[in-house]
């Protein structure tokens, strides 16, 4: 091993945890920006609330990492939440399924609706973004008809009490976001699963040439996505106590903006969970303060947009330099 | 000791006759140039070797014994390997995950099976050495030179006990140090009595490496010798039809 390549592997480790180390320390800025210029911010109350929105994100966001990855998207996700939870609530209050047969009714809608979104697009060529699209609309559309607009109520304090509540000082929904985060983290680093997503993202015609079956491996990413729509659809009903069909508005958004945020390529190939997390955790924080701050919530979505542009921006100039126009002449 | 047979293989695609009745055979250890003007054929006779295409007649015998293959991973688990000319890489990948990828050491814990990193960049350093490159295991495709790139593919065929490697165009766009790099790894293979066919246009790179050289002229082999007793002159001759045949 000469100088050179020592050198060089030093400045090869530094780039590929920069964007995470760059993000935790703008998570502190923001921290201590909005600790010191408002009297609320700085209580545990406060993070409470942070914590519970970062984690509803997080759950979508660490699927849509590996999505991002494989160079599809899924926009579909917010709907999806509002219609999984509205589904889940009708199967109780108008059928008189129990709890458990209707969550497992809706995991597997989750499964099934991902399964179709990944069909259409290795079988039918449709792109995922078009396919998400449509199901962006029609799903809000038919939870809107359905219900005609007004949340469907159930009361259930054990149901509410074990999933909306808290377990030793934090909201459970943070718990079950931290168990996913450790599988989603172990998966992308120690799988062949995993490896398989950044290797099709990678050169998906290399993936294929080699024996990889890159369109399930396409399917199961999306498959992802919906499934954990569906679960984060079921935690909001235990949250609200109701299915509401206009519950989860503009969610896609934050867990897109969460994970590109985090460092994730909207070209593919690059990510990790870690910056995923640290992203979440960002976005919650950021519409958190401004509230605080007294902002409208409408100009919220502003600053929330700018920040996306921003990251993607400073996302694209980090994979740039440390690419440099793909293999190097020595 | 003749490791691969072809006897007598054409290939036609409809009308066209791609292969016209091609005999040729490679020893373990031996380097052969296959060369030809597009179109000769070349490729179509590697595609028949590593099982992407049938031969429409002739037959091919590997080590002694008649062989079919329907698929490529067939003539793979035999020990044919082929480095295809864009290398099929993942740039975002380490040397060892892309030498590994489908074919990744794992450790069992019950029903969780995880990549075993270490043992692979182990292995994948051992592979390096082997070839005398200086590629580091851990380090991502893209951070690569080209020759170090060939390394990572040619690195692949050192995992399944390669008995025949093929390679397509290796020594096309890149530069000319990096050509040096890649000779030197065909003659590690070599070196190791694995038999080597490459295609190429670059006529220095073929004569600096290959033992014997065939030409491919309109799907017949139109020679078939020692590269000693040939020279760049004359086989550029064959390949334009200036020649007959040697």
């Amino acid at each position: 091993m000469t100088e050179q390549t020592l050198e060089k592997n030093k400045k090869k480790i530094k780039i590929s945890n920069l964007h995470e180390i760059g993000l935790l320390i703008a998570l502190i800025l923001v921290l201590l920006l909005f600790s010191f210029t408002t009297e609320n911010f700085f209580t545990q109350r406060n993070f409470t609330s942070i914590l519970r929105s970062a984690s509803y994100v997080g759950l979508i966001a660490f699927p849509m990492t590996f999505v991002l990855i494989t160079r599809e998207i899924d926009i579909s996700v917010g709907p999806s939440v509002a219609w999984s939870g509205l589904f889940f609530v009708i199967l109780i209050k108008w059928y008189d399924f129990s709890y458990f047969s209707s969550a497992a009714i809706v995991i597997l809608w989750g499964i099934l609706l991902g399964y179709f979104i990944g069909i259409a697009r290795t079988k039918l060529f449709i792109p995922t973004f078009i396919t998400t699209l449509a199901l962006w609309s029609a799903l809000r559309g038919y939870s809107l008809f359905v219900t005609e607009g007004r949340p469907i109520a159930i009361s259930n304090k054990e149901f509410r009490y074990l999933f909306g509540g808290d377990i030793l000082g934090l909201p459970t929904v943070t718990w079950i976001m931290l168990g996913a985060f450790l599988v989603f983290w172990f998966a992308s680093k120690y799988t062949v699963t995993g490896t398989n997503f950044y290797a099709v993202g990678g050169n998906p015609k290399a993936a294929r040439n080699i024996g990889i079956n890159v369109d399930r491996v396409k399917i199961l990413a999306l498959i992802g996505t919906s499934l954990f729509a569906a679960i984060v659809g079921i935690l909001f009903v235990a949250r609200v106590s109701s299915g509401n069909a206009n519950l989860a508005d503009g969610m896609e958004f934050d867990v897109i903006a969460a994970v590109v945020v985090g460092g994730t390529a909207l070209g593919g190939a690059v990510g990790t969970m870690t910056g995923t997390l640290l992203g979440c955790v960002f976005i919650a924080m950021i519409s958190n303060g401004l509230i605080h701050w007294g902002i409208d919530p409408d100009l919220n979505k502003v600053v929330k947009g700018i920040i996306i542009f921003l990251a993607v921006v400073i996302n694209s100039n980090v994979t740039f330099k440390s690419n440099s126009g793909g293999p190097k002449e020595d | 000791m003749k490791i691969l047979e072809l006897n007598n293989i054409s290939k036609s695609f409809g009308a066209i006759k791609a292969l016209d009745n091609v005999t040729l055979s490679l020893r373990s250890g031996e380097v052969l140039g296959l060369m030809g003007d597009n179109g000769a054929g070349k490729s179509t006779l590697i595609k028949i070797i590593a099982g992407n295409f049938k031969q429409s007649s002739g037959t091919i015998n590997f080590e002694n014994q008649k062989v079919e293959f329907s698929k490529p991973m067939e003539a793979r688990d035999k020990g044919i390997e082929v480095v295809y000319q864009d290398l099929a890489l993942c740039d975002n990948l380490t040397a060892a995950s892309n030498i590994f990828l489908t074919r990744e050491i794992k450790r069992n814990f019950g029903l969780i099976k995880i990549i075993n990193f270490s043992e692979m960049f182990k292995r994948a350093k051992d592979i390096f050495k082997d070839l005398k490159s200086e590629t580091l295991p851990d380090e991502e495709v893209k951070m690569m030179s080209g020759g170090q790139r060939q390394a990572v593919a040619i690195g692949r065929t050192k995992l399944s006990k390669a008995k025949v490697v093929l390679l397509d165009e290796p020594t096309a766009a890149i530069s000319v140090r990096q050509v040096a790099e890649v000779l030197e790894l065909i003659k590690q293979l070599k070196n190791q009595g694995i038999a080597v066919v490459i295609i190429s246009h670059r006529m220095p790179d073929v004569f600096a490496v290959s033992d014997r050289i065939a030409v491919l002229r309109r799907g017949q082999l139109v020679a078939n010798k020692l590269a000693k007793e040939s020279s760049p002159e004359e086989v550029t001759a064959l390949i334009t039809g200036a020649i007959e045949k040697a």
